[in-house]
């Protein structure tokens, strides 16, 4: 019996395509699936949306009554609150409540039941009634969009999503794709809403002022505060600021009005309004939920 | 002791069949060798730790099945087999076993 | 974002190391399969009959990990189903190598042939989740000394 030991050519094991091209088209067609689901479930979240009466929405922040550090300053609020949202034909149904809160942030948000909550430091911050007005609007729109709950909704079922995914495959690895696929989807969304909320805010300033010059000081506000380190608007949920101060500028042209524009200043007493907490340290401390 | 994994061994006849005769060795690993090995799993490459280890337990398991065979009177152990399997996380049972005979 | 960063390190690490170490690997394979070309293996039970000689059991046995590139490649294939190239290689080298290491127990001995070769592949579980990342080959059989 002769026993031999033959040379057996290499590669008939295994393949010799090189590992970065099937790293390139697994990921990318990863990303794919999870932004086309992430999408498909937004569009759901949003058509759905739609159906949930504002009552509805009222009834669950019913509870979240809270009391306030300056009645003075709500009711003016307020007041510019209402005139907006009729400038803005907002259905009768919806009702709109501005909260003011004593605090430094340079914020203002809409959230579920037409609650929106200004802060100090972006009230101490604007030059004129324009500006503050552009604010006001630009969250009534939201709440006339009804961004507030399809936000909420839609946070949650991409949440749901990635997690039973994530569950059903134990892998680690793939987690980081999924999560990062999902929230770039999430976050072009709602860049979509601001820029929607931001339009809707021009058309009712048109409407209550007959202008939007002013609006853009809000915009000047922000970029002058946000430090250079601002991440690049892929990675954000608002369009950037240089970004919203054009498109003021380019709504601006297409109006016809006077030459000269009066802008509207804030009430004389609007400083007084805000009752920083250092002047009135009892009693004056509240928080929102 | 012979210790073979063949059944036949040519001019030798088998005189006397004991049975199945095994031998195991559950072990394992050391957090140090574990912290190397976590390196090991980013770069790849062999884990001698690992590697030495296993022989370790093998080397065990056979050591208990000669001694299994010695016992019971062979001279030999046939057709012998090895098996690995992990009882827990980071323990693993090496176990050996074949059979015990007399030769001439 | 750092997660991201520590994770794009790792792959990057993982692709360029795992490379270098494969090609290595499979170099010292190839140029020691040629030094042992005298000593077949062979897969068959029934010994050759006639010659007298003595025999003994020989062993060789290796645990190879995977990269972290690989890995990763290997849990994306998860999703899609298909062949997982990346874990390939692993098991060529890893069976390669514990024969190499059985051969080379046997050339200490003076053999000529290996009968009986058995191979047993297990996997060793590790890292998070339970994932497998390495695998133990044992090559074992009957060294034939004549």
């Amino acid at each position: 019996m002769q026993y031999s030991n033959p040379h057996i050519p290499e590669g008939i094991n295994t393949s010799q395509q090189n590992p970065l091209r099937e790293f390139a088209i697994l990921t990318g067609g990863l990303l794919v699936i999870v932004v086309v689901v992430a999408l498909g479930l937004s569009l759901l979240v949003d058509h759905f949306a739609n159906r949930i009466p504002f009552s509805a929405e009222k009834a669950l922040t019913r509870r979240f009554e809270t009391t306030t550090a300056s009645q003075e300053m709500e009711t003016y609020l307020n007041t510019l609150a209402q005139q907006l949202a009729q400038a803005q034909d907002l259905p009768p149904e919806f009702s709109i409540k501005v909260h003011y809160v004593d605090a430094d942030t340079i914020n203002a948000f809409a959230t579920l039941g037409g609650n929106i909550v200004m802060f100090r430091g972006i009230l101490e911050r604007l030059p004129n009634e324009n500006s503050l007005a552009m604010v006001l609007a630009h969250e009534i729109a939201h709440i006339k969009h009804r961004d507030p709950i399809r936000g909420a909704g839609r946070g949650v079922v991409i949440a749901l999503a990635l997690t039973t995914v994530s569950a059903t495959l134990s892998n680690a690895v793939t987690d980081q794709v999924l999560a990062s696929g999902g929230l770039l989807t999430a976050l072009q969304f709602s860049r979509e809403q601001e820029s929607e909320a931001d339009a809707t805010a021009l058309e009712s300033l048109t409407r209550h002022y007959g202008h939007v010059d002013g609006a853009d000081a809000l915009f000047e506000v922000l970029e002058k505060e946000s430090s250079s380190m601002a991440p690049p608007e892929f990675f954000n949920s608002h369009p950037g600021t240089e970004t919203r101060i054009e498109r003021i500028h380019q709504f601006a042209t297409t109006l016809t009005g006077p030459e000269k524009i009066e802008l509207t200043p804030l009430p004389p007493r609007f400083s007084d309004w805000f009752k920083r907490k250092e002047k009135k340290p009892a009693g004056a401390s509240q928080r929102l939920p | 002791m012979l210790l073979t994994n063949i059944e036949i061994i040519p001019g030798k006849r088998i005189t006397k069949h004991l049975g199945l005769v095994q031998g195991s060795s559950v072990r394992a690993k050391h957090v140090g060798r574990d912290i190397m090995a976590g390196i090991k799993n980013i770069f790849g490459g062999e884990l001698k730790g690992y590697t030495e280890l296993l022989q370790e337990s093998r080397d065990e398991a056979t050591e208990r099945m000669v001694e299994q065979a010695r016992a019971v009177g062979a001279n030999a152990v046939l057709n012998i087999r090895y098996s690995t399997s992990s009882v827990a996380v980071g323990a693993a049972e090496i176990f050996a076993y074949g059979t015990a005979v007399v030769l001439e | 974002m750092q997660d991201l960063i520590t994770f794009l390190v790792l792959l990057t690490f993982g692709y360029g190391f795992g490379r270098v170490i494969e090609a290595r690997h499979y170099k010292s394979i190839i140029s020691r399969e040629n030094k042992f070309r005298g000593i077949p293996a062979v897969a068959i039970k029934v010994p050759p009959l006639g010659r007298p000689f003595t025999v003994a059991l020989v062993q060789g046995n290796v645990v190879i990990s995977v990269d972290y590139f690989k890995r990763f490649l290997a849990g994306l294939r998860n999703l899609f189903g298909g062949r997982v190239t990346s874990y390939e290689s692993l098991l060529d080298r890893a069976r390669r190598e514990a024969i190499l290491r059985m051969k080379e127990q046997a050339a200490s001995q003076g053999a000529k042939l290996i009968f009986n070769v058995k191979l047993t592949t297990s996997s060793i579980s590790q890292g998070r989740r339970g994932q497998i990342g390495s695998v133990e080959v044992l090559a074992y059989g009957t060294a034939i000394i004549e």
